[in-house]
This record gives structure tokens, sequence and C-alpha cells, in this order.
């Protein structure tokens, strides 16, 4: 068993306060190490409420989050977090963009020391450093975006649906993106989705979560071989048993 | 070529328009026998303006260093103000319904008392080309500071900034197209204000030429005049919208 990255125990919200709506129920989980975890669940289940509560973004009622072993009070340095919408700075170059979170959390020098031609080189983004986000596809803003916060080099990714807003085609791109980073540097990945196919594309173990008030009713774990292509693991008999059994739990089948 | 339904200011057409309007002015004054002292043709203006360059450069100055002064103002106490009420929660409960209230006020009406108050010189045109120029430029500031995307406020939350820094790094550069937005409005604005209070009591500046050339019958000189504030004012804010050139990128 690897070490612990994550742990949840207990965790409620509510929306406006104890009496308000409850978003999320007495949720447990844990997240190991180095682990990719997919978060799936209808929507208005609370997993965004869950993953910003780990981010340190949202409090919660009762329960505890702990990173490594820390309780989550406040934004960590060590955890890079990846939103829905790009959020890009318009006024700022792909380079500076791509430095934005080390600025803030560790300041120019460090900004100014960071191997950007590498991340540029990682995420097929040459020849575009000095462009800005408006000069950019919506594809590549997000590569940008995931780009700034692997420039942490973070010890958890959370993902709050990457790539909802992007169309099937760029999604698979950044799928396979995606694997081939997190195959390269082994992070600790929670990916909220609303699929389920890129969820078993993805993830170690898929979570589900059940209508709001959000509690944790399936623990799958994905038994794929690594490393994965989308084209070629979703030949995979195993990959469709896993599709067909998230949604059969997930009442869409 | 342009497709049907796309709109296209044709500049042939919009000349020759022109070029008529002048000639109709120019030819209907001499036909009509239209008193100078009443309306003068183009070509008087024109005279009255080449002769007059002297007087109305010297004068010219003296206006666009109250309009400068005015509006720089503005812009540095507008921005300030707009920060303050948007950083500070007691002076959004307070200062704010003061601006408001104050905005209200025709500040023409104000032009008499800061004669009185500042004296016939540069300091009463300053501060009414301020007045005019201020508000509209802590309004558009305050607007851009309030409506900075919350997306982008909870990015840098999660990045672990301050209040400083979001302010500094995600929500100054935010309003900045706001800002120029209210000095695009702000700008011609602040020049009817140094003018206002030329004609209120002076003894220099566009306004007073205007004043002492209608005092006198000289209707071409006024024209001239009023060419003349009119080319200012277009510098100026073709000036603006220069800078804002620099400020290209828009809501998020």
């Amino acid at each position: 068993m690897t070490e612990m990255a994550i742990r949840v125990d207990g965790l409620t919200k509510y929306y406006g306060g104890a009496g308000g709506t409850k978003a999320l129920e007495d949720v447990d989980l844990g997240i190991g190490d180095c682990e990719f975890v997919s978060i799936i669940g209808p929507s208005g289940c609370g997993k965004s409420t869950l993953l910003r509560i780990l981010a340190g973004l949202h409090g919660h009622d009762s329960g505890t989050a702990t990173l490594f072993g820390e309780a989550v009070t406040a934004p960590r340095d060590d955890v890079g977090v990846v939103f829905q919408t790009s959020n890009l700075l318009p006024w700022l170059t792909v380079t500076r963009n791509l430095t934005l979170a080390l600025e803030i959390r560790h300041g120019k020098a460090a900004a100014a020391a960071a191997d950007v031609a590498a991340m540029i080189e990682l995420l097929n983004l040459k020849g575009f450093e000095d462009k800005f986000p408006h000069e950019l596809s919506g594809g590549m803003k997000h590569r940008v975006a995931i780009g700034q916060a692997l420039m942490q080099n973070p010890r958890v990714l959370l993902m709050d649906e990457p790539f909802g807003a992007l169309d099937a085609l760029t999604r698979d791109r950044l799928n396979i993106e995606l694997l081939r980073l997190w195959q390269r540097d082994r992070k600790t990945v929670v990916l909220i989705t609303h699929s389920i196919s890129e969820a078993v594309l993805l993830s170690d173990r898929v979570l589900v979560l059940s209508e709001r008030p959000g509690r944790l009713i399936a623990d799958i774990r994905i038994d794929l071989p690594r490393p994965r292509d989308p084209s070629t693991t979703r030949d995979l008999p195993a990959f469709g048993d896993h599709v067909v059994e998230l949604s059969r739990i997930m009442g869409v089948v | 070529m342009a497709v049907q339904g796309e709109k296209r200011s044709n500049p042939l057409i919009a000349g020759a328009f022109f070029v008529a309007l002048a000639l109709i002015w120019e030819f209907s004054v001499r036909w009509f026998g239209v008193k100078a002292y009443l309306l003068p043709s183009l070509s008087d203006i024109g005279v009255a303006f080449w002769d007059a360059r002297g007087l109305l450069l010297e004068h010219g100055l003296v206006t666009l260093g109250e309009v400068l002064s005015g509006f720089v103002a503005a812009a540095v106490l507008g921005v300030a103000l707009a920060a303050l009420i948007h950083v500070v929660p007691i002076a959004r409960s307070t200062l704010y319904p003061m601006v408001i209230a104050l905005q209200s006020i025709p500040k023409i009406g104000l032009a008499p008392l800061m004669v009185v108050w500042l004296g016939y010189g540069f300091g009463s045109k300053l501060v009414m080309a301020f007045l005019f120029a201020f508000f509209p430029i802590v309004i558009a500031t305050l607007g851009g500071l309030a409506g900075v995307p919350a997306n982008l406020e909870e990015h840098f939350r999660a990045l672990g900034a301050g209040r400083w820094t979001m302010f500094r790094r995600l929500q100054v550069p935010a309003a900045m197209p706001n800002f120029m937005d209210g000095c695009k409005v702000a700008m011609p604005l602040a020049v009817i204000g140094a003018i206002v209070g030329e004609f209120v009591g002076s003894n220099n500046g566009l306004g007073n030429v205007i004043l002492l050339a209608t005092g006198s019958s000289q209707t071409a000189l006024t024209f001239a005049a009023l060419l003349a504030v009119t080319l200012l004012s277009l510098a100026m804010f073709y000036i603006v919208e220069l800078v804002s050139k620099f400020i290209w990128w828009r809501a998020i």
C-alpha cells in the first residue's frame, strides 16, 4: 500500500451553512500517492465542491479532509488546480501565463528560473511562446492551463472537468497528452469528469458520487494495462466492461 | 468585395457629402446676404483662423495646460478613489454614495464658485476640468474592478494569492480597458470644463477668446476659436485613443 496522499473522512458540506442545501454527505475516500483517480457523478452531485474543499477553496461542515496527513485549511503550494475554464490572463503571453502560478507562489525569481522551453516542448506549443491567449485555440488554452499547473511541480493535481467545454476531438487529443504527462511524472491526480469513458481511459480508480447530496456509491479499480492509448485501450474488452459497469451504477443504462 | 449586409463606409461618399455641405454653407451665406456678424461664410472663418493663428495658438496652449492638468488629476485621483471604494468596505458605504451625489451636481453651476475661491487664473480652470473628468473615470474604473470574472479570482485564490497580489496582478490589469473607456469619455469633458471655467472668469484661454470675440461682434473669430477648441479636443481624444491601443485586451 502506497502512502495516502488524500484522505477524506465523514465529509459533509452544506451550501449556505448548516441547514442549507446538503451538497456532500458523509464522504469517505483515500487516494494513494501517485494514483490517478477520477470522480464521476451526475450534474450537481457535489463533485466540484469536493474538489474545491481539497483545494482549500471551500470549507466544510463536518468530517475531515487531509493532504499528506495535514488538514486542508487553505490552498497549498504543493497542489496544482486546473479548472474547467482555462483561466489564462489575456494580457500575458503563453510564456508568462505558464510561469504565472510559480510567480505568484514563489516570486519573480522562481518564474524567471523555470524551464519554460521544456514545458513548451512537452505541450507541443513550440512557436506559440509569445502569443496571447486570444490567439490560441480552445485546446491550446487548456494545454497552457495544465502546463501552468505542472510548472509548479505539484505533488497533487486537482482537475475540475478540465476539458468539459471542448469538442470531442480536441478532448481526445488532450486526454492523450494528459496520459503522456502523467505516465512521465506520476503525480497524484484527482480528475472530476462527467464522461465515463474518459474516467475509465485515464484512471487507476473511478469513484462514483450519487445525486445530491453527494455520497460515495462506488469505488471501481480500473486494471487496464499501462501505458494506455485511446485508440488501442478503448478496443480492449475490459474497457467496455468497465464502461458498462459504471454506466449501470450511474443509472445511464 | 463586400458581402451583402456587411456595413462599409465609403470614404468617397463621406468626402463628397462634407464638400457639398461646405459649398452650401459658403454660397447660401453669399446668395442670401446673411450678415457676417450672424453667420460668416466658411472662407471668412478660414481667413480669420489663419489671421488669428498666433493668438489662437497662444490661448490654445493655455487651455491645453488647463485641460491636461485637470485630466491628469482626475485620472490619478479617480483611480485612487475607485480603488479605495473597491477595497475598503467602509469607503463603499460612505464615499461611494457621496461620489454619486456629487456627480449629480450640475458642474457648470460650480464654475462661479471656483472663480470666487481660486481666482481668475489657472487654478479655477484646472478644477473645472478636473470636476468634469473625474466622475466618468471613477465610475468606469469601479465597474472594471467589480467586473473581474469570478473564475479568475478563484484561480488566483487557488494559487494562494493574497489581496494585494490579487489587486495588482489581476484586478488592476483587468480594469484597465474600463479605465481607458472612462478616459475617452472624460477627455472631451475636461475640455468643456476648462472652457466653462474660462467663460465664467478668465484673462486668457480659448474660452476667453470666444467671449471677447462674441462681445465685439467678431463672429468669424468666434468660429475660428470654436474650431481651435474642437481641434484641441479631437487631438486630445486621439491621444487617449492611441494610448488605449496599448491596453488591447478586452472582456475576458
